[in-house]
């Protein structure tokens, strides 16, 4: 298990070292289980970052 | 600090749980019951709860009230009567279920939330009794199928017996929270578990992804009826038939002789979960003959045959409904007091070849079942103990309960070809995540969403060994893979010192796909903005 080695002339082609090609599929909105510590982390970060989502509505 | 605990409530049985000092027990009620039935029974003025009134069942049945929780918050022509077959019948009390009930005073109709109350408040009395102090607040578990009002009406019961109620979660997270609480060896991280809660009257399943601690209902059955009384009957025809043959009464027409099987045949049953025979002695049966004898289990997974299969068949529908084939599956959660059975975690344990089923019968470090609901519930009462009303509300508000959700794998692909997941799919966003790989010189890392598929094969057995019992039938071998299918973004290094490299996808709350990877050991690092979806 590992990374395959850079094809030739690629890192020329791409002095930044990196493309972008696509997005990733459109998320879909679930619920999740409003328990545990796990949550309860999810929940604090959630709130922090509310003005955020605030601007989002 | 707070009084708090958790109360499982089922149509069968209640149970206890508190937390203390990081350890969760449950409770035994007075009587020394952990699982206490749902049940009141009354007999001329004086109340029976618990195992006493379920005892009444035998001679009191008009006067018992059974099954009852699943009527809360329902009008009369949407509930299911036939659960409550062997008790005192439901009746249409106008705005609730009721009972007519002797009890001291002639007849009189007794709606169900106050047969609720008053089982409630035997709990509450039990916790009180046991920790020594009053009750400040509760964490309850419902099934997911529970609606606002059948919900509220809960929780108005409970606050009737003076249980104030902190938060209502669902039974299948509190058995998933209680089990990953007590069971890290079995297992943990990020997983698919299929929860099966296999109670007295009804069956219910749930898929939950787990990601980073964070668990997502994808899907819920429920099969109403199937359960552990429908063992029970099976006994029971059993039984009567094998009294007939000897004896030439049936005892089933007689109402006492039925409920006389019913009490037999259940605590056969259980015997038999734990043994591989069970002795049963019953005073009387029919024609004032007693009936004694015993039973193996061998026998009785006989007789329970076409109800083991319909468990089975229950779970691999819960699996469909979530759009996954059962080797998605990683672990089998079996919760209830049916989940005891050896025969339905050996046949579960065949159905999901990928999982790790979680019962006493295969995993011997493996929680009770049937603790596992009150057990969860007074874990997060423990967590929420010391939060005001409003922070509990904050929480538990849409904009932090409901989050856009991967709907594919996304990895990094390997030099054979195939692709090392990093976000699995339905993962909550954001997040990030990484994985550190080897690499030499340089490394190319293709960023790709992928897709599972499921590989069919097959094989024909070779007899190389001359086995005599040889199976030469050809079988189907299906195994479960993960390929790459659209390129998101790449990354490349020429030059590295190092021999590691740490591969990091992080989508934000913007939806935005930010993808870099850095040599370990090295100063070599590069990176990109990959793309930014959109919510659907
Ligand atoms: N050790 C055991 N072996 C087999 N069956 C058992 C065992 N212990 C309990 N049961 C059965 O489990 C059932 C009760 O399960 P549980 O306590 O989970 O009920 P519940 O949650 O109240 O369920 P429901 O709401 O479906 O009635 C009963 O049928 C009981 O006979
Ligand atoms: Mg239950």
């Amino acid at each position: 298990m590992s990374l395959p080695t850079l094809p030739s002339g690629w890192a020329s082609a791409n002095s930044e070292g990196f493309v972008a090609h696509s997005a990733f599929t459109s998320p879909v909105k679930r619920q999740i289980e409003p328990v545990g510590p796990g949550f309860l982390a999810h929940a604090r970060r959630t709130l922090r970052g509310r003005t955020w989502s605030e601007d989002e509505k | 600090m707070s009084t708090v605990i958790g109360i499982a409530f089922g149509n069968t049985n209640s149970s206890i749980a508190y937390e203390k000092d990081g350890k969760v027990e449950v409770i035994a009620n007075p009587d020394g019951d952990r699982f206490i039935p749902s049940t009141v029974s009354y007999v001329g003025s004086d109340e029976y709860s618990g195992l006493e009134a379920k005892a009444q069942l035998i001679r009191n049945a008009a006067n018992t009230v059974t099954n009852f929780r699943d009527y809360l918050g329902k009008p009369f022509s949407n509930i299911d009567a036939s659960a409550a077959k062997a008790s005192s019948k439901p009746t249409d009390g106008g705005s609730a279920v009721a009972y007519k009930l002797e009890r001291g005073n002639g007849e009189e109709a007794v709606s169900v939330d106050e047969i609720a109350v008053r089982h409630l408040t035997k709990l509450q009395e039990a916790a009180k009794d046991y920790i020594g102090k009053p009750i400040d607040g509760i964490v309850i578990a419902v099934p997911t199928d529970f609606d606002e009002a059948t919900t509220k009406a809960v929780v108005k019961a409970c606050e009737g017996a003076k249980m104030p109620v902190l938060q209502v979660i669902s039974e299948p997270a509190a058995a998933l929270l209680a089990s990953d609480a007590g069971n890290a060896e079995i297992s943990s991280g990020d997983r698919v578990s299929l929860v099966l809660d296999l109670g007295g009257i009804r069956s219910d399943a749930a898929v939950i992804a787990t990601r980073g601690g964070v668990y997502t209902t994808l899907a819920t059955h429920h099969a109403f009826g199937l359960g552990g009384n429908k063992l029970d009957d099976a006994l029971v025809n059993y039984f009567a038939k094998e009294f007939e043959k000897k004896h030439k009464l049936n005892p089933l027409e007689d109402k006492r002789g039925v409920a006389k099987l019913v009490h037999e045949s259940e605590a056969v049953k259980k015997t038999l979960s734990n043994t591989s025979s069970a002795t049963f002695a019953i005073e009387s049966l029919a024609g004032g003959i007693d009936y004694h004898g015993t039973v193996n289990r061998l026998r009785f997974e006989l007789v329970a045959k076409a109800i083991f299969a319909e468990f089975n068949t229950f779970a691999l529908e819960a699996v469909k409904k979530a759009g996954l084939d059962p080797l998605d599956v990683d672990e089998v959660l079996l919760v209830g007091g049916t989940a005891n059975i050896p025969k339905i975690a050996k046949l579960l344990s065949s159905s999901f070849e990928n999982a790790t089923v979680v019962a006493p019968a295969v995993e011997s470090k493996a929680v009770e079942p049937a603790e596992l609901v009150a057990r969860g519930a007074a874990i997060q009462a423990a967590l929420v103990a010391d939060f005001d009303e409003s922070e509990i509300a904050d929480s538990t508000q849409a904009v932090v309960t409901v989050a856009p959700h991967t709907t594919a794998p996304i990895g990094v692909k390997l030099a054979d070809g195939s692709l090392k997941v990093i976000i699995p799919q339905d993962t909550p966003l954001p997040v990030k995540k990484s994985v550190v790989l080897p690499a030499k010189g340089s490394f190319f890392a293709q960023i790709y969403e992928g897709k599972h598929s499921i590989d069919e094969k097959e094989v024909t057995p070779t007899n190389d060994d001359d086995d005599s019992d040889f199976d030469d039938e050809p079988y189907t071998e299906r195994t479960k893979k993960v390929e790459g299918t659209h390129l998101l973004g790449e990354l490349g290094l020429d030059g590295i010192t190092g021999d590691k490299v740490e591969v990091i996808v992080n989508i934000t709350r913007e939806l935005k796909l930010e993808i870099s990877a850095r040599e370990i050991g090295g100063a070599g690092v590069v990176r990109g903005v990959a793309g930014t979806a959109k919510l659907e």
